[in-house]
């Protein structure tokens, strides 16, 4: 019985607040998660035209979190759409913890940069998240950073407008000139410091300065010039409309996700750049002034929102740390390396086939339909899991013989997954698939081929044989201790038993268990009957029955 | 060079992956730096299979005019094969991690439009090929051979 002085009724916020969180929280009969991003539609009444509307809205939460953090953002997507896409998301601890982070500075408007190794799916979040707000299929505007980035294709540019193919070659060569894209940069600062001049009169001043520009390059003097926004702006003033397209205000644009991928990459020039788009309180700038453009200035719309992500210094040659002012000026989250259990989930999430559709007629190339057989897909998880963590470790320390680091992404065992559907190989001596030679086939094309260091190569080709075939490998399975190829033999031998020999087997059994107790009932008989102590009369009653 | 190996790596980009995304990958043809083998022997081979143009990228030609051929060779739903010369400039950089990681080419200001999108169609693949020695060497971008699925060493 409740406390009647501590008792109390809960608001129905308070109850709507433990219903999602419960949602959130959600899993499945085996424990699979199935919570984290929930969508929801609410009835909202326009207090100017009485009109009753229906809002869709959808809530972010880690539903590995004792209490997780719920964000309730606005969707355009549908539910079906929602379904779908948490469909495509592994449930991996690491996954929830990036997309609550990106729902909870989103609705904030902070910028938000995650440096996290490269199997961590930063990228493919970040289109989830987008597609979670804006409907299947949205993709958020990229933009990669390399140490050849130019500042003008983040900020603005002028384009000439040539007509023929010659005029156009000699431009690109020019633009393309270091001399060139100093004294444009020049023009811009020197704009800048014009501080009393009115816009329309420092674009004036631009154009004259251009032309100058041009004719002592020895180009046309009568080119026109055409202003070309870049990313930054572009995403600030964008608009995604109802039928897909985009269109773009510098002032009244809504907004729409930027993405700054490999961030660390990018050269001061373009730190300084983005530097820009700090606001006030940590949050994102309202709008950016472009001297490339007399200082017009672009402002944020209210959904522009810029996500930043990075690679470990480690993975990279020659590269620092993320720009410690740029890591000051948004909210810096570093992620570590995968877990186990997140690789293990990943690898069970693939091979039983959960991530897609699966084939409804057997491929050709197909023997056995392992994607209809969770038994056979979990074992075979297990092993290139295993591996699958061997060689990342071993590829951390970098190959022999390659200056290029080739980390590896979830997307190996991806590749693994979908072609073992097809592409398996037949033992000649039962007729059945042989899954250890597939797999090991399979993990060689994706997983070592590629290694450019030979003897890094050849060691793990040993270490895979061992863990499928070596004594080492062995596991406990049913009560016995069995190498992973034995096990996977006994599965692929079970898996091929087809429906009609299953049905035949079944009659034999029945068969065989009549004729034993036609057999048992005889000898009772018979040993009735020999019985001299058992009455004649007895016996006579017993045979004519 | 051994043509089943190229036809496996060929039937391989054919592939429509459903457990990754996205669905196609881009391949990659790498010419060790012992190899005697000709880039257009290669071409020729892989034009026996599929409907594909080539692409050199090298000084003469500009990362726009790349970019527009790359559009214009899946506007006919053909194969494309690029064959670096160059370290990859910034916007073909950006265009082919569009398609690696979206399968999609997506530009700004492009043919009249803010936010021009292509995606790659179901037909068309595309195919770099790069000498070894440039890749380790040229190339500045640090995760090169990452944008890649099949991977085929000549």
């Amino acid at each position: 019985m409740p406390n009647p002085e501590t008792f109390r009724f809960k608001s129905p916020e308070e109850l709507k607040e433990e219903e999602i969180k419960r949602k959130i929280k959600e899993r499945g009969p085996e424990g699979e998660i199935l919570g984290g991003i929930v969508f929801e539609e609410e009835k909202i009444t326009d207090p100017e035209t009485n009109e009753e509307k229906t809002k869709r809205y959808i809530y972010i939460g880690n539903p590995y979190d004792e209490s997780p953090i719920i964000t309730k953002l606005e969707t355009e997507a549908t539910q079906e759409e929602i379904e779908a896409i948490k469909k495509e998301i592994i449930p991996m601890k690491e996954s929830f913890e990036i997309l609550e982070a990106m729902a909870r500075t989103y609705k904030h408007r902070q910028p938000l940069l995650i440096e996290g190794p490269t199997a961590i799916g930063k990228t493919y979040l970040a289109e989830k998240f987008t597609e979670v707000l804006y409907g299947k299929g949205v993709k958020p505007l990229d933009f990669y950073c390399s140490g050849q980035t130019d500042v003008s294709e983040l900020m603005a540019k002028w384009v000439p407008k040539v007509e023929t193919e010659e005029e156009k070659r000699k431009w690109e060569e020019f633009l393309e000139s270091a001399e060139a894209q100093e004294k444009i940069s020049q023009i811009a600062q020197e704009i800048e410091q014009k501080e009393k001049l009115s816009q329309e009169q420092k674009l004036v001043l631009i154009h004259t300065k251009l032309q100058e520009l041009v004719k002592s390059a020895g180009l046309s003097e009568k080119t026109q010039w055409r202003f070309q926004y870049g990313a930054v702006p572009k995403a600030m003033g964008l608009t995604k409309n109802p039928d897909g397209s985009f269109s773009f205000d510098e002032r009244k644009g809504m907004g729409f996700v930027l993405h700054i991928e490999e961030v660390g990459l990018a050269e001061p020039q373009v730190i300084n750049v983005l530097l820009k788009l700090r606001g006030k309180r940590g949050r994102l700038a309202e709008e950016i002034q472009l001297w490339e453009n007399g200082g017009r200035k672009v402002k944020a719309g209210p959904k522009f929102w810029v996500f930043f992500s990075t690679n470990p210094p480690e993975e990279y040659l020659f590269r620092n740390e993320v720009d410690p002012a740029l890591a000051r000026g948004v909210v810096f989250k570093r992620m570590g390396e995968l877990s186990k259990e997140s690789l293990n989930l990943a690898a069970d999430y693939y091979f039983t086939y959960k991530l897609g559709e699966k084939p409804k007629e057997k491929p050709e190339g197909c023997i056995l339909d392992i994607y209809n057989h969770p038994e056979i897909g979990r074992e075979i998880a297990k092993v290139v899991s295993a591996f699958h963590n061997d060689l990342n470790k071993e590829l951390k320390k970098g190959e022999k013989g390659r200056k290029q680091r080739v980390p590896l992404t979830l997307d190996d065992m991806a590749h693994v997954a979908d072609t073992l559907i097809d592409t398996q190989i037949r033992n000649k001596e039962t007729g059945l698939l042989d899954l250890t030679e597939s797999l090991k086939k399979h993990i060689c094309f994706y997983y070592l081929d590629r290694l450019a260091d030979e003897e890094l190569k050849g060691t793990m080709k040993a270490n895979l044989n061992e863990l499928l075939e070596g004594v080492t490998g062995k596991i406990e399975f049913e009560g016995k201790t069995l190498t992973r190829k034995e096990i996977l033999d006994i599965l692929v031998e079970r898996a091929s038993i087809t429906k009609e020999k299953l049905e035949e087997d079944k009659k034999k059994a029945r068969e065989r268990e009549i004729a034993k107790n036609k057999y048992e009932y005889q000898d009772l008989l018979d040993s009735f009957l020999k019985n001299p102590e058992n009455p004649e009369s007895a016996k006579k009653r017993f045979l004519q029955e | 060079m051994d043509k089943n190996e190229l036809n496996t790596f060929i039937h391989l980009l054919q592939k429509v992956f459903t457990q990754k995304q996205p669905p196609f990958d881009l391949g990659l043809i790498i010419k060790e730096s012992k190899s005697q083998i000709d880039v257009k022997e290669v071409f020729e081979e892989i034009k026996k299979s599929v409907d594909i143009e080539r692409i050199i990228y090298d000084e003469t030609i500009f990362d726009e005019d790349t970019i527009d051929k790359i559009i214009d060779a899946f506007q006919k739903n053909k194969w494309v094969f690029l064959e670096i010369k160059k370290d990859i400039g910034s916007p073909l950089l950006n265009q082919i991690k569009h398609l690696a990681n979206h399968n999609f080419l997506q530009l700004i200001d492009y043919q009249g439009k803010d936010i021009f999108e292509m995606k790659m169609p179901e037909n068309s693949r595309i195919i770099i090929f790069a000498e070894r020695d440039f890749i380790e060497n040229k190339i500045s971008y640090p995760h090169f051979y990452r944008l890649f699925g099949p991977t085929l060493t000549l």
